[in-house]
């Protein structure tokens, strides 16, 4: 550490550039997190918020609610399986809505339109207002992002493309599917909406997308086995199958591998350098009594105090940056993830100066004494 | 015993086809408060011989017993062990370490055996205040004069209170003035701690200082007789 901490405030201006480059990495690393934290959030979040934790879908949708199309009289079936504590149908559709009163056509929103059964374990809890009843077919419960649309507690909706009315009498928070905000309704009144046109249902009775269940121990397979048919995966299977969750998500941690790649081999690299520079001064050192560990241990704590500090002020310029993104980006920070990212950028960064480490071991101390003849 | 032994000691290095034989049957002995000086043309085998006692090349052939241990069974972590505990080195100018102070270059070497007490620090102090550095105790090597750097570089060999002393060249970027100034610090020093010291030079103005002169030719070594007269005659 001695060493280390005389050295770094000696070179303040080569430390402070690796240092600037460190910090920009590691900016980048949590602006990238907290970018696929608020994308995944805003694709899949009620599927992550809903407890449950396993899904049945039709067979051959791939874990797609879209591609899915259900009887929901399965649900009573499934329900008596071994291990199913309880299960319950779900309707998912997209649909643009606008106020009853509006006449532009610019107040037009897009939502998605999530059938449930009132009072069950898919229902949210509302932040304000009142949940849904069974017999108020009218009223549904939206996602409170839409408050900043302009809509209000008791605002009555139209539904484009169809004749049907909602009438807005609770909010929820955090409840986002498919990057739309969500508009919980009855099963009922979301099949009036989504089957509107003759044999779009396929013939099947009181169809849903979906049967969410609880219970962690449910078999899958023989679930699978039992019910023709059907195909049942987990919850976090489920969010996958949302449309697009895989792709973004997958170009966020391919950015963010390629992030850490290159920190690792730009920190390796710069204390590499450094290392050879001063290899002639290691010589001496070691020639005068230093061991390879001294040596080392000096190299590492250099290299863990420039990240340290380096990682702190990436977090804070993060921090700060999240104040100043506009209000639609999809942008949420989950401090878990960030001490995760940080911890990740220091165990690379020392990684990193390994390298270093072994080349500090295999100076020859004979060099100080110079020309050997 | 105390001090170092060279018991015919041989160093043969493997270059390409040839074997060059770097030290022939070198004997010495250089006891405790005794100041001796090893001088000789350029590929004489100074180097090799200087790298030998202080623990930094191992030899062919023969032993070296350093403070009553052999030299020969130890591995490269004792070795290091020993150069910095037995051994004091001071080299050519400029192998100081830049971004410490001067008295920081002493500390780094207790640092290096472990903890560093106020003691430690105290005696830093005053050996630095012994060699005249009392005023640039904060300097950086780049603030010092040549001479200067070489006394830290003489405290610096003394810190860890060594049983020998190697000077490798200590006078080669330094006047005449502040040559004969640092050698005849190290050997006030060397009487002084009552230390071993063996000084490789090829700079004959400085023998005077030394208690015997030793003259390297082709890898074998010789007492220098006319280089003791002078110094008795010059003592007496």
């Amino acid at each position: 550490m001695f060493l280390a901490l005389k050295e770094l405030k000696h070179g303040k201006l080569r430390f402070l550039m690796i240092g600037v480059i460190t910090v920009l990495i590691a900016w980048l690393v949590f602006i990238l997190s907290g970018l696929g934290n608020g994308l995944s959030t805003l694709s899949a979040a009620t599927f992550k918020n809903m407890d449950a934790h396993y899904v049945t879908f039709e067979e051959g949708s791939r874990a797609s609610m879209s591609r899915s199309l259900l009887n929901e009289s399965l649900a009573a079936e499934l329900e008596k399986a071994n291990d199913v504590s309880a299960a319950t149908g779900m309707g998912a559709t997209m649909g643009t809505v606008l106020k009853e009163s509006a006449s532009a056509d610019k107040e037009k929103v897009d939502v998605a339109i999530l059938g449930i059964t009132p009072g069950n374990f898919l229902e949210p809890d509302v932040i304000e207002g009142k949940p849904l009843e069974a017999n108020e077919p009218l009223e549904v419960i939206a996602n409170d992002t839409l408050k900043k649309k302009g809509f209000k507690f008791g605002d009555t909706l139209k539904i484009e493309g169809s004749l049907e009315k909602m009438k807005i009498v609770g909010f929820v928070e955090n409840e986002t599917y498919n990057h739309l905000p969500a508009i919980f309704t009855t099963l009922d009144k979301w099949r009036t909406i989504q089957f509107a046109a003759p044999g779009s249902d396929k013939g099947i009775k009181n169809p849903v997308n979906a049967i969410m269940m609880q219970g962690e121990n449910i078999d899958s397979e023989k679930l699978n086995k039992f019910f023709k048919d059907t195909e049942t995966v987990t919850k976090s299977t489920a969010v996958q199958g949302m449309p697009g969750y895989k792709e973004e998500n997958g170009t966020i941690m391919m950015m963010l591998a390629f992030l850490l790649a290159i920190s690792t081999f730009v920190l390796g690299v710069f204390f590499y350098v450094l290392t050879l520079q001063k290899s002639n001064q290691f010589g001496i050192l070691k020639a005068i009594g230093a061991s390879n560990r001294f040596l080392g241990k000096a190299i590492v704590a250099q290299v863990f105090l420039l990240s340290f500090v380096s990682i702190v002020v990436g977090i804070l310029l993060t921090y700060g940056t999240a104040l100043i993104l506009p209000d639609g980006m999809p942008f949420s920070l989950d401090f878990k993830l960030v001490i995760i990212y940080s911890l990740l950028l220091l165990v690379i960064s020392i990684l990193s100066s390994v390298i270093s480490v072994r080349k500090v071991t295999k100076i020859d101390p004979l060099q100080a004494i110079g020309r050997l003849e | 015993m105390s001090g170092i032994q060279f018991n015919s000691v041989s160093k043969l290095y493997q270059q390409g086809e040839n074997q060059v034989l770097a030290l022939d049957d070198v004997s010495l002995t250089v006891e405790q408060g005794e100041f001796i000086a090893v001088i000789g043309p350029s590929g004489s085998g100074k180097s090799t011989f200087l790298a030998i006692a202080g623990a930094l090349l191992q030899s062919s052939k023969g032993e070296v017993i350093l403070n009553g241990k052999s030299l020969n069974q130890l591995n490269p972590k004792d070795l290091a062990r020993l150069r910095l505990e037995e051994i004091g080195f001071i080299l050519q100018t400029s192998n100081l370490v830049p971004y410490l102070n001067v008295l920081e270059q002493l500390l780094v070497v207790k640092k290096m055996a472990g903890k560093v007490t106020k003691e430690d620090k105290e005696n830093a102090k005053e050996l630095l205040e012994n060699l005249g550095l009392a005023v640039k105790l904060k300097k950086l090597p780049d603030q010092l004069s040549g001479g200067e750097r070489q006394r830290t570089a003489i405290a610096r060999a003394f810190i860890n209170n060594p049983s020998i002393i190697l000077a490798d060249e200590p006078t080669a970027s330094l006047d005449s003035k502040r040559a004969h100034e640092v050698v005849q610090l190290i050997a006030r020093e060397t009487k002084a701690r009552n230390k071993a010291a063996i000084m490789v030079t090829h700079d004959e103005r400085l023998l005077e200082y030394c208690d015997q002169v030793y003259r390297m030719e082709d890898g074998r070594l010789k007492l220098d007789q006319s280089f003791e007269m002078k110094t008795v005659s010059s003592r007496g």
